[in-house]
């Protein structure tokens, strides 16, 4: 047993925290951005991805004859953890499931076109997979993609595609096969996001920023652009969740707004007299301070089970850790507006709030975390029959 | 990072659990429950020869000179299996303020004693209507001569009845002393009573007890210290002993979900209760990483201020949640004696309310997060 990282993965997350306190850059890294600080969505950001890349450290994971390292994946992880932490952009879509979906899948015209851009920071990709009738039920997705001559011509609409109003690419699920049972008439494709046809609309959030609606009209992609087997469409989507756990959902954001919460509350005052002294608010900063240490042991164990050689892809430990990770996220942050008292009403980026109001935008900001990315229902289900052999039916 | 046991660590959990399959059964388990004495021998003779008794002694005085680490894995399968023997009195409490305070001559009378389970040492600290901290100590130890006086009483001294010494937590002048008292010496009454956990515990009165000021364990005034010290270890091992109690009643709860039909499905098909589980095995995996990281950073010769409380906070919470929700899954049939769920319902809330309960150790996180 060993909770330390070896000397190599510590040197190397030294480094990374140097190289990000040296780039710091405030209008790459915010804080305040909260979930949203991970996209690279400014010409500020994409220059800051660039650097990564100048860094060689995009694709550390990918085989050296795609041009990567080939090094283990919690590399990787440690990059994430330590950009998150930083409020900074995270390498995600595109090193992690658009590339390594191409690596095991693509054609060799795929991977000569984007891989180079991937490990180059040259291109930035949204992802579609959600419907109005495909959200958790995700193999339920009725884009129609229908053969045509030399291609596929796509009609319908997706939900939720974050980065579609500033991404060069649109990886994109949908039905070519509506006759064959659901799970086997999807397939995947990429499309220029800029493609006539395709229509994206604003959906603001509570949040701090925008995901979109994107509508298709006859949007043709040529067969050279269908990507791997027709009909594998959701079998490889699933296999890229399978891959990706290191990049997923990054336990930095949460441990720092513990550690922020704490450091504002051993300094804060109501009616002259320290808050910290408060009974319900040492009970309250115990709770939350265990609890993540308790997400810390689920994010360890998780990546513990991933790097495992030749192990299963670790789909429980990863559910256990987004079950009770997302949800200790938002109660952070309620409990931190409860410390706040009335003063927690105060909106956002104003001084009178306490923090600038970092945790009223929070409170809202993190509202999502425990639907998307598979919500806390669908992660107990999960855990109920891969887990504890429970029947399935549900 | 490698959450993986050792060989070596391996070998301690099968050898624990195997044996407690076979000694330490329902049916054993059942039986000690409204004994006086509170152990059976045949399993308190298992576990010295296997050499679990002396684990965390060193091995020139008859133990293994294993780490806390390896007694947390020994201490979830003790949880696992309810077994009902005095080994955290005596082989963790007990032998942990001789280990840390007590003289040459103490160590080698009673550490051998205790690894080989001849001897039984429990510790007598808490008093009526008085808190877990120090300032709940206030048994009275007045000088006199060479010896100090006992009077006052304790409660809740588990195993009271076999021991062949009380650590008494007393006050003096300089502060709280730890005694080695004889529950024999004149002046010294004990009588039984239940508690929820079924652990045999007694009440102890103590009439002008002499004690030779030989007989205390460390410097005078400094036991509170000793005390504090070896009670964060001893958390730890509570909180594993908690992980196992409530990893079995998940788990028989799960068969259960499995067998029983109502509306021609088993329990377990139906979403409500099957995320009752879902939750509470993740709070048990959690709750154990937390566990071994605590014993993992206090065998590196770490502090474990935070770890400790954290973990025994965290777990015994689990555990009570944990057999709370599983008495929901068997429905009507928890409630009876003749089922074991009840067995660890009541055990859970008795564990979290005793060795430091969860105001107690929020106090101990907070302090550390906010007044350091
Ligand atoms: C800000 C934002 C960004 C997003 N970004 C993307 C993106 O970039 N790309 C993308 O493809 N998607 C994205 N999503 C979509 C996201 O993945 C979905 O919201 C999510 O999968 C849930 O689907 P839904 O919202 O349709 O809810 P539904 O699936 O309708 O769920 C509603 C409720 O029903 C529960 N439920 C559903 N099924 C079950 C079941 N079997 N058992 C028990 N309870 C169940 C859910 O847990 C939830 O509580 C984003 C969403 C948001 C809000």
């Amino acid at each position: 047993m060993n909770f330390d990282f070896s000397p190599e993965e510590q040197k190397f997350a030294d480094e990374v925290e140097q190289w990000l306190v040296e780039n710091h850059d405030p209008e790459v890294m915010d804080h305040h951005r909260e979930n949203f600080s991970q996209l690279a969505d400014t010409p500020e950001r994409r220059a800051f991805m660039k650097k990564l890349a100048a860094q060689n450290w995009l694709g550390m994971s990918w085989p050296k004859e795609y041009g990567g390292q080939a090094i283990e994946g919690v590399y990787e992880f440690i990059l994430n953890e330590a950009l998150s932490k930083h409020a900074a952009p995270q390498i995600g879509k595109g090193v992690g499931i658009i590339g390594k979906t191409l690596i095991r899948h693509g054609s060799e015209k795929l991977k000569q076109e984007f891989l180079p851009k991937i490990l180059n920071a040259d291109v930035e990709f949204a992802v579609g997979y959600s419907e109005p009738e495909a959200g958790s039920d995700a193999a339920n997705m009725q884009l129609k993609a229908e053969k045509v001559e030399g291609g596929y011509k796509l009609n319908g609409q997706k939900m939720w595609t974050t980065s579609a109003h500033f991404a060069d690419w649109y990886w994109v699920g949908a039905r070519t096969d509506p006759d064959k049972p659901k799970h086997d008439g999807l397939s995947l494709f990429l499309i220029p996001m800029d493609h006539p046809g395709l229509e994206v609309q604003s959906l603001p959030t509570i949040g701090k920023d925008t995901t979109n609606q994107v509508f298709f009209n006859d949007v043709f992609v040529p067969d050279d652009y269908l990507v791997g087997k027709r009909g594998r469409g959701f079998h490889m989507i699933s296999e890229a969740l399978d891959l990706e756990r290191f990049t997923m959902f990054t336990l930095s954001p949460i441990a720092d707004r513990t550690r922020v919460l704490v450091d504002w509350v051993k300094d804060a005052k109501r009616d002259d007299a320290p808050l910290k002294d408060d009974p319900n608010v040492r009970r309250t900063i115990a709770q939350i301070v265990t609890d993540t240490a308790v997400a810390k042991g689920l994010s360890t164990r998780f990546v513990c089970a991933a790097m495992a050689a030749g192990g299963k892809p670790p789909t429980i430990q990863s559910s256990q850790y987004k079950l009770f990770t997302t949800t200790l996220s938002q109660r952070v942050c309620k409990d931190a507006l409860d410390i706040s008292g009335h003063e927690g009403t105060i909106m956002e980026g104003q001084d009178e709030a306490p923090l600038r109001g970092r945790f009223e935008g929070a409170y809202r900001a993190t509202m999502n975390e425990t639907v998307g990315g598979g919500s806390s229902e669908i992660q107990k289900n999960i855990i109920a029959r891969r887990h504890l052999g429970l029947p399935k039916n549900f | 990072m490698d959450l993986d046991f050792s060989e070596e660590q391996q070998m301690i959990v099968d050898m624990t659990r195997g044996m407690l399959e076979e000694h330490s059964t329902v049916e054993v388990v059942r039986e000690m429950e409204d004994d006086p004495k509170g152990y059976p021998d045949g399993l308190w003779k298992q576990m010295s020869e296997l050499g679990l008794n002396g684990l965390l002694i060193p091995e020139a005085l008859g133990g293994g000179g294993q780490t806390l680490l390896e007694a947390a894995l020994v201490y979830e399968e003790l949880g696992r299996a309810m077994a009902p023997v005095p080994h955290f009195v005596s082989c963790v409490m007990s032998a942990g303020l001789l280990m840390e305070a007590g003289s040459e001559a103490q160590q080698e009378e009673w550490l051998p004693q205790i690894a080989n389970g001849d001897a039984i040492l429990t510790p007598a600290w808490l008093e009526p209507h008085r808190s877990f901290g120090e300032a709940g100590i206030a048994l009275d130890a007045k000088p006199d001569g060479d010896d100090y006086v006992l009077s006052g009483v304790k409660r809740s001294v588990a195993y009271a009845s076999s021991a062949s010494r009380l650590i008494v937590l007393a006050r003096s002048a300089e502060g709280v002393e730890l005694l080695l008292v004889d529950p024999n010496a004149d002046g010294v009454k004990l009588s039984f009573y239940m508690s929820q956990g079924r652990e045999p515990h007694y009440r102890i009165e103590f009439k002008g007890v002499r004690v030779p000021a030989s007989d205390r364990i460390g410097a005078a005034g400094s036991g509170w210290k000793t005390f504090d010290k070896v009670m964060h270890d001893g958390i730890v091992l509570l909180a594993a002993q908690a992980t196992g109690g409530a990893e079995r009643c998940l788990a028989e709860t799960v068969e259960y979900a499995n067998e029983r039909v109502q509306f021609d499905k088993p329990l377990g098909a139906f979403q409500s209760l099957a995320h009752y589980m879902a939750d509470a095995s993740t709070r048990i995996d959690g709750g154990r990483v937390l566990v071994h990281e605590a014993a993992w950073n206090r065998a590196a010769g770490r502090s474990i201020s935070r770890f400790a409380p954290m973990a025994k906070l965290f777990c015994c919470e689990t555990y009570r949640e944990t057999t709370r929700v599983c008495a929901q899954i068997w429905g009507g049939v928890a409630f009876t004696i003749e089922y074991d769920q009840q067995m660890f319902f009541r055990r859970a809330k008795h564990l979290q309310l005793s060795w430091w309960d969860t105001p107690y150790l929020e106090e101990l996180v907070a302090a550390d997060v906010l007044d350091s």
